[in-house]
């Protein structure tokens, strides 16, 4: 377990470097210049991407992951409401956002629990009815007239390349402060997470852990808002999360892997905006981080696309091997000769185009020798695997039919797996005695 | 379209004459309620069957994803030749309609890897098309009206202007050809340029031309005053026509379908059993779900679409659990709600009150600095609407309205404070210690309740005539004894009493 762990964590530093090796990279072939507003709109990237993937990831391991479409919909209102009272500064927005969208996730927990529509319905009525409220909220400040109010829209679809420095003083802050409510917490979101009947059952506080953890999405959403927008705010939510779950299983490696992958995300799809003028930044963000995604799901080991097709081939041929293997063995057996020859053509009538690569493959294995006709004669290690093979399968027959009868230990039938193993000494003895 | 238009015309010009439909057609405000209403009408009846399935945010994603649809047919209309590139063209509805597909089955696709959950899939696959989409459109040239708030948000109260024009009197084209009483005639000079002389130049020589001779649609004649009468033209909104073919086409697949469509809601596994093939079914849905969402874009615009499909029948799945019946009140709550919605946007709250009004009370009271001029979009009104409704059936809701549940919670609680005073008489009347536990006056302290709240259940009871008292005592009455007895033997209890002091 610790040296699985171990090894994971070598693959989760081996991803940062990567990271932070793909930024200066880019910056050279991209041949972009490198000055103070690309810098503060990258860190504010960053730092963004960061909280947002590593608290996304609750959402995404909570399967309410749509719940980050839903909140970031339902700002609206509250930054309106928030410029009408108190103008243009990105604290009170950012204040005005997270109440809008805390009362967004009552609303909607309060529809769950007390009638009978779902989560995904709840959630489609708030999102549309917020925004609604949102517009028309939007629309009386513009009919206001006001000279400040331009760039408020910016909050539909996102604008990185406002952002001061102040700014992201202020978001680290605000995101260092939600990491530190996650670290005292850890346990108990582990729990919820993963188990909430279990944690119900001991006596934690579920309905109070469970309005936390989603404040701390909250906030992760309402300072997203500012980089990838309403609409897009879901994929930066969630993306990061979905990559990062594709590397590891353990929840600390999959939270520093968003957080890595959110960043890498934020900052790359703000250094690309630079490219040419007038490239949003918020959907070129979500391209990046769904990139990642795409690259994860199949390059990731053990999980990932690429890595399981390879396994299924190398799974098949050894199949086919065993099979080729038994079948020269079964050949020579009939023409009462241990050594009697096969011919290729034959095998591959028998077990079709694997049978060629298979062949190959016994001969590099020292398993068969390779006649001057196309002709394969079992070498003597090659007779002995065939006739441990076919013994082990022998057993496993009389297994099947006479194990009950027999009174032997049960075990589930697997002719693939060595059945010496699997059995005791004196199970085997009934049944290599058996006649 | 232009025929089925003709046909509508024909149809209305029956029931009401010409000047009345041209001022019908011509008022933003009818013009906007009637597509108001065909969206709600059209968005309410698939709506209803993703409510019932769980579906219910896919209509969010298809509503964003159509966008790139849009774009992307439009942009190929313009590479290829002998199509015209134009944001009426039924083939960026097909585009759409593809769109929304691509993006269930995206979803399904990603989802069978086994590696991401349905909800994350969706999660990923919409945010990114409609990032394709928005920076496509960033990167087309300013003179395409197709930016990305127009789309978000959409516009209700402007479908009027974007009409086709219907003549049906005076329709001839008129051709001016130089003998025609008509044509007007100058004279130029030929030769001129050729020797560069002035027209006064007694060498210039002149020729006689027509003026305007040519080929003159109706409307142009008239404007150029050549024909002595205006030809008799209707202008036809064109969102009203694809609404209602769109509201049709949904129509007609839900008659038609319904039996195999409620099957497949509430027990796939028998449908698909059945040979009803849900799949294709559910994807004949998601079909009609991008159509409509492109058809209402101009309207209400991508993300308060989503609205139109789910509150109405989530209102209407608070008041009743039968699908026909909701799938009869989502569409005509969605038709009512365009119709206040669209008074709400002018300001007449449900004829309660008066936005103006409202907004000077609060200028009065927190201070707007004098701006109390209501006016806000249409389609976030109506959704408003939409909303308020679904919050008024939650509280009235017969069924499981939060008044209901209140009421029903006060009645449990009383009923079982008076069952917990008449076993506490019936405990202890008759015995020693009687007249210290049954004091009037003391009552409360043996129950625990506060005073107030020990005098009103008594009251009650006193009221029903199951309780009386006795020089401050309490004791039961002959129909107070009956009811603890039925009481206890409801219960079970024997001789156990409920109230333990």
């Amino acid at each position: 377990m610790s040296l699985a762990g171990g090894r994971n964590w070598r693959t989760v530093a081996a991803l940062l470097a990567l990271s932070l090796a793909v930024i200066p990279l880019s910056l050279a072939l991209g041949n972009i210049r490198v000055d103070y507003t690309l810098v503060t709109v990258a860190a504010g990237g960053a730092v963004l991407g960061i909280v947002c993937g590593v608290l996304g990831s609750f959402a995404v391991l909570r399967q309410q992951s749509l719940l980050g479409d839903a909140l970031s919909h339902a700002a609206l209102p509250g930054v309106a409401l928030a410029f009408l009272l108190a103008g243009r500064e990105l604290g009170w927005l950012l204040l005005g956002a997270g109440i809008a969208s805390w009362l967004g996730v009552l609303l909607i927990n309060s529809l769950v629990r007390r009638t009978r529509l779902k989560q995904d319905a709840a959630m489609g009525v708030v999102l549309a009815a917020f925004f609604a409220l949102g517009i028309t909220l939007l629309t009386y400040i513009q009919s206001r007239n006001d000279a400040s109010q331009a760039g408020l829209d910016q909050f539909i679809f996102g604008q990185a390349a406002a952002i001061r420095r102040q700014d992201v003083v202020l978001i680290s802050a605000l995101g260092l402060a939600a990491f530190l409510v996650l670290i005292a917490l850890w346990k108990e979101f582990k729990l919820i997470t993963f188990d909430p009947a279990f944690a119900q059952a001991n006596g934690f506080p579920l309905r109070l852990l469970d309005v936390t953890l989603s404040t701390l999405i909250v906030i992760a959403i309402v300072l997203g808002l500012q980089l990838a927008g309403v609409v897009l705010m879901v994929g930066l939510l969630i993306a990061p999360a979905v990559a990062a779950r594709q590397w590891t299983r353990q929840l600390d490696q999959m939270l520093v892997l968003a957080g890595i992958f959110g960043g890498l995300a934020g900052a790359g799809g703000a250094i690309f905006s630079g490219l040419q003028q007038g490239l949003p930044t918020g959907p070129l963000i979500i391209v990046v981080a769904v990139a990642i995604v795409a690259l994860s799901i199949a390059l990731a080991p053990e999980r990932g696309l690429l890595w399981r097709a390879w396994r299924q081939r190398r799974d098949r041929q050894r199949f086919a091997a065993q099979q080729v293997l038994q079948d020269i063995h079964r050949h020579a057996t009939q023409h009462q000769d241990p050594r009697y020859p096969a011919p290729g053509g034959m095998l591959v009538a028998l077990r079709g185009p694997l049978a060629r690569p298979a062949l190959r493959q016994l001969q590099r294995e020292g398993l068969l020798q390779a006649g001057a006709d196309d002709d394969w004669t079992l070498s003597e290690r090659g007779l002995e695997r065939a006739q441990a093979a076919a013994r082990n399968q022998l057993l496993w027959e009389r297994y099947r039919q006479f194990g009950e009868e027999l009174g032997l230990p049960a075990v589930t039938v697997d002719p693939q797996q060595p059945i010496d193993r699997l059995l005791p000494a004196a199970a085997l003895a009934r049944l290599e005695t058996l006649d | 379209m232009a025929t089925l238009e003709a046909l509508l015309i024909d149809l209305t010009l029956r029931v009401t004459d010409l000047q009345q439909l041209n001022a019908i057609l011509g008022d933003p405000q009818t013009t906007a309620l009637i597509t108001g209403g065909l969206v709600a009408f059209a968005a309410a009846l698939p709506g209803t069957f993703l409510l019932l399935r769980k579906l219910a945010m896919t209509t969010d994603a298809i509503s964003h994803t159509v966008l790139l649809g849009i774009v992307l047919a439009f942009l190929l209309l313009a590479a290829l030749p002998g199509l015209e590139a134009d944001l009426n063209s039924p083939w960026l509805i097909f585009g759409a309609a593809l769109a929304g597909l691509a993006t269930v089955l995206l979803t399904g696709a990603i989802q069978r890897s086994g590696l991401v959950k349905e909800d994350a899939a969706l999660g990923l696959v919409f945010p990114l098309l409609f990032a394709i989409a928005i920076i496509l459109i960033s990167r087309l040239t300013d003179d395409v009206h197709l930016d990305s708030d127009a789309v978000i948000l959409g516009e209700i109260g402007v479908v009027w202007a974007d009409a086709r024009s219907h003549c049906l009197q005076d329709c001839e084209p008129v051709h001016i050809t130089p003998d025609d009483p008509r044509a007007e005639t100058g004279r130029r000079c030929t030769n001129c340029a050729e020797l560069d002389i002035g027209p006064r130049d007694p060498a210039a020589e002149f020729e006689e031309y027509c003026l305007n001779c040519g080929r003159y649609t109706t409307a142009e004649a008239w404007r150029a005053r050549l024909v002595p009468q205006a030809p008799t033209q209707v202008f036809w909104p064109r969102a009203i026509t694809s609404m209602l073919l769109v509201a049709l086409l949904n129509l007609a697949f839900i008659l038609l379908f319904y039996k195999e469509l409620k099957l497949g809601t509430f027990d796939p596994a028998l449908a698909a059993a059945l040979g009803l093939r849900p799949a294709l079914l559910n994807t004949a849905l998601m079909v009609l779900v991008s159509i409509t969402a492109v058809a209402a874009f101009d309207a209400v615009g991508s993300v308060l679409v989503v609205a139109f499909f789910i509150i109405p029948p989530a209102t209407a799945w608070l008041l009743s659990d039968r699908l026909a019946h909701i799938l009869l009140l989502a569409p005509l709550g969605g038709v009512l709600a365009s119709f206040t919605g669209y008074e709400f946007s002018r300001g007449n709250l449900l004829g309660i009150a008066q936005m103006r009004d409202l907004l000077q009370l609060l200028d009065e009271t927190i201070g707007l600095d004098g701006f109390t001029e209501w006016n806000t979009s249409i389609s976030a009104a109506i959704v408003l609407m939409m909303f308020l409704f679904f919050l008024l059936a939650w509280v009235f809701s017969p069924r499981q309205g939060l008044l209901l549940s209140l009421l029903q919670h006060r009645a449990r609680r009383q009923h079982f404070a008076e069952q917990l005073l008449l076993g506490h008489v019936h405990h202890h009347q008759g015995t020693a210690e009687a007249a210290s536990e049954l004091a009037q006056d003391r009552l409360h302290l043996h129950l625990g309740w506060t005073p107030r709240r020990t005098q009103r259940v008594l009251m009650r009871l006193r009221l029903r005539d199951l309780v009386a008292s006795e020089d401050g005592t309490l004791q039961l009455t002959a129909r107070g004894e009956r009811s603890v007895r039925r009481f206890m033997a409801l219960r079970g209890a024997g001789g156990a009493s409920p109230a333990g002091d």
